[in-house]
């Protein structure tokens, strides 16, 4: 019979806060975040509950209440990373160890509660742990993982335990929303007259399926252990990182160098073991008078090749300004994903890949990625939305283009450019652009646009006129119809 | 037969010697070909249509360097005609230095058969200099597109390409300088071929002996 534990950490943003000796807590504290359009309290200190502030208010009506009061927004980063250790943590209790984002873990203790001398004393022994790291915790026990939720939530003590085998009962008298279903699905549920479990297991399921859909029933009969539910952990993410402290400090660009040769070697060792590479580099150099600075490098592909990280890191290392020394590195791989191994001699096709990659990572380090990029279809009839720029770097899967309805020029200014008209007609008939006079030989159109219904633009409809000039250049014109003496730009440049 | 002709050619000598040369060269159309491993320089107002010709000649990643406002104008619309759009990389350098150095470490690199620089004046001796030894390791075709003057340079040859008033697919090409060989004047045209399930394919570039400039 399996056991599982699960873990509910309450006032995980206010302890995130209590750990780190924050003085407000003690008064009438409470963290908020955007409910719904409107800033609401999700958890209060003591203080603020005894001032007759709860969990849902607006901070308005809060403040009304409680003049006093001192809020901060929620910090969803830092809460996350605290659970994540926490997760961690827990592993000293049990192997079997799953996240209950956002504030809570799953435990499966089958097997492992007598190492602790019983359920009891390993949620006392975990409680206790917990609040030696100032962490607020509440404890279910049970033989499913949906009535240990159900139970570190709703039950009457800080532990609830539910024998084995007693699922059922133990879950009888929860209310409805023990069984962590959708909002609306538990609203619709108390509408029709239903308080507590117990009164949904008197119902025929399939009753229960046709009126309120699957998710209920499901939900039901995994938390009474019907149907299977298991614990399914995750294994940490590795930190691939190296770091080195020296006695004394540095500042050699050939020592640095050797520095970073033993960081990158270590790094790279592990990556490439684990058939996985970066593609991003954060070296953290540490100055005795000036403080850490931060150099990164970035990659088209991830890589866990020694020379080219080296390679890379030379003109960061280089425009590095050391004057009293570094005595601490710290190295870490970034943004690390999984990569296929490949026989380089024998794949052309996949070694002119790789010097692409290569190419977009020297360019990309040094003007910056943003400025390394490529074309990708937009869905648009507008001219200048057809089409957008991304990050060639980013660039994974090939994209297909449409063939264009109508001709489109070469040269398309983002910007339509004014020109002074000489001789008027629709389109000129003589025009000044950029210093030059053109004459109109030849012109095709006009080709209409309007802007996208859900654009809210003044100048919505255009004209665009294919122009050709006596000259030999081919424009495209554009002007906005409707006006008198309509402006007219030059929108494009036929090649 | 060939359908490009040059106009001012003297004999078959001559011609001959246009096509022999020693490295590989790409040909165009006929016997006039661009040196691989070399830079050229594009002048006119079709500049940037000449360089697009020769880039779906090429196969591979088109390397294409430039100042914002010119990476920014070109329209991939406009492209997908001749060359898979796909297959361009956009560097955009915020000077005239960060343009060349992005343009030599492109042409260095053995992958890009094809780098097209945008600058607004044309490089000065070093500076070719310096991007000829670079196209020269690479072995690929660097393309100098430029709006303004044209200096002194190391270039192999210089053209002048500008959109004829003949038709809508025509260009006036001229040859201008080449270190090795004859200058002459086409008319230049493109002819697409079929494209067969989504598949870009190189089109035939024609060029016809100009009438008489």
């Amino acid at each position: 019979m399996r056991r599982v534990l699960s873990i509910w950490l309450p006032q995980l943003p206010l302890d995130l806060r209590r750990r780190k000796a924050d003085p407000r807590i003690a008064g009438c504290f409470a963290i908020i975040s955007e409910i719904k359009n409107a800033w609401r309290l999700t958890h209060l200190s003591e203080a603020a509950i005894a001032a007759g502030l709860s969990a849902g208010l607006s901070l308005p009506d809060a403040r009304a209440i409680c003049p006093e009061l001192l809020t901060e927004p929620s910090d969803a980063v830092r809460e996350a990373a605290l659970l994540r250790a926490l997760w961690r943590w827990a592993d000293s209790l049990s192997p079997w160890v799953a996240l209950d984002a956002p504030e809570g873990l799953f435990l499966d203790i089958t097997g492992c509660a007598h190492l602790f001398g019983g359920e009891a004393d390993m949620a006392a022994h975990a409680r206790m742990r917990l609040a030696d790291m100032q962490i607020t915790a509440r404890i279910g026990i049970a033989d499913t993982k949906g009535a240990a939720w159900a139970l570190a939530r709703f039950g009457q003590g800080e532990v609830e335990i539910a024998q084995a085998g007693k699922t059922s009962a133990a879950l009888t008298p929860m209310p409805l929303e023990a069984l962590r279903l959708p909002q609306k699905l538990t609203s619709d549920l108390r509408r029709t007259g239903l308080k507590n479990i117990g009164q949904l297991t008197e119902i025929r399921r399939a009753e229960l399926a046709r009126r309120f859909g699957l998710a209920l029933t499901q939900s039901l009969s995994a938390a009474l252990g019907h149907s299977p539910d298991p614990v399914s952990p995750k294994a940490a993410e590795p930190i691939y990182a190296a770091r080195m402290t020296l006695p004394d400090p540095i500042g050699l660009q050939a020592d640095l160098l050797g520095v970073l040769e033993r960081l990158t070697a270590s790094v790279c060792k592990r990556l490439a073991s684990d058939a996985k590479g970066a593609r991003r580099y954060y070296l953290t150099v540490r100055c005795v008078d000036t403080g850490d600075h931060v150099l990164h490098i970035g990659f088209a592909r991830p890589t866990h090749i020694q020379p080219a990280v080296l390679q890379q890191f030379a003109r960061p290392l280089e425009a590095l300004k050391i004057e009293f020394g570094a005595d601490w590195f710290r190295l870490e791989a970034a943004h690390v994903e999984p990569i296929q191994p490949f026989q380089i001699s024998l794949d052309q096709h996949k070694q002119a890949e790789d010097d692409t990659s290569k190419i977009i990572s020297t360019l990309g380090n040094r003007l910056g990625f943003d400025r390394v990029r490529q074309f990708m279809p937009m869905q648009s009839h507008l001219p200048e939305r057809e089409f957008t720029h991304v990050e060639a770097m980013d660039r994974r899967e090939p994209v297909s283009w449409a063939p264009a309805p109508r001709k489109r020029p070469l040269r398309l200014f983002k910007r339509p450019e004014r020109l002074i008209t000489l001789d008027p007609g629709r389109p000129p008939k003589r025009f000044q652009w950029r210093r030059d006079v053109y004459a109109t030989q030849d012109a095709k159109g006009p080709e209409r646009l309007t802007a996208e219904w859900w654009q809210n633009e003044s100048q919505a409809v255009r004209d665009y006129w294919h122009v050709q000039t006596q000259e030999g250049v081919r424009l495209w014109l554009m002007t906005y119809p409707g006006s008198q003496h309509p402006d007219w730009f030059i929108a494009g440049r036929f090649a | 037969m060939f359908v490009g002709e040059i106009i001012n050619r003297r004999d078959v000598g001559t011609l001959a010697s246009f096509t022999l040369q020693a490295r590989e060269s790409l040909c165009l159309s006929g016997a006039v070909s661009l040196a691989k491993g070399r830079v050229h320089e594009v002048m006119g107002d079709s500049a940037d249509m000449f360089a697009v010709l020769v880039a779906s000649q090429l196969s591979g990643p088109i390397i294409w360097t430039g100042l914002a406002r010119d990476i920014g104008s070109l329209a991939p619309t406009a492209l997908q005609d001749f060359i898979d759009p796909a297959r361009v990389i956009l560097t955009e350098g915020v000077s005239r230095g960060e343009v060349l150095w992005a343009a030599e470490q492109a042409l260095r690199a053995r992958c890009a058969q094809c780098v097209i620089i945008e600058l607004s004046q044309g490089p000065n001796l070093r500076e070719s200099r310096r991007l000829q030894i670079a196209a020269e390791e690479g072995g690929g075709v660097g393309l100098i597109l430029i709006h303004g003057r044209a200096h002194t340079s190391a270039c192999e040859t210089r053209w002048r390409c500008a959109a004829s008033s003949a038709g809508a697919a025509v260009w006036d090409l001229s040859l201008t300088k080449n270190r090795k060989g004859e200058l002459g004047n086409w008319r230049m045209s493109w002819v697409k071929s079929e494209i067969s399930g989504g598949a870009y394919e190189a089109g035939v570039i024609h060029l016809a002996a100009a009438t008489a400039a």
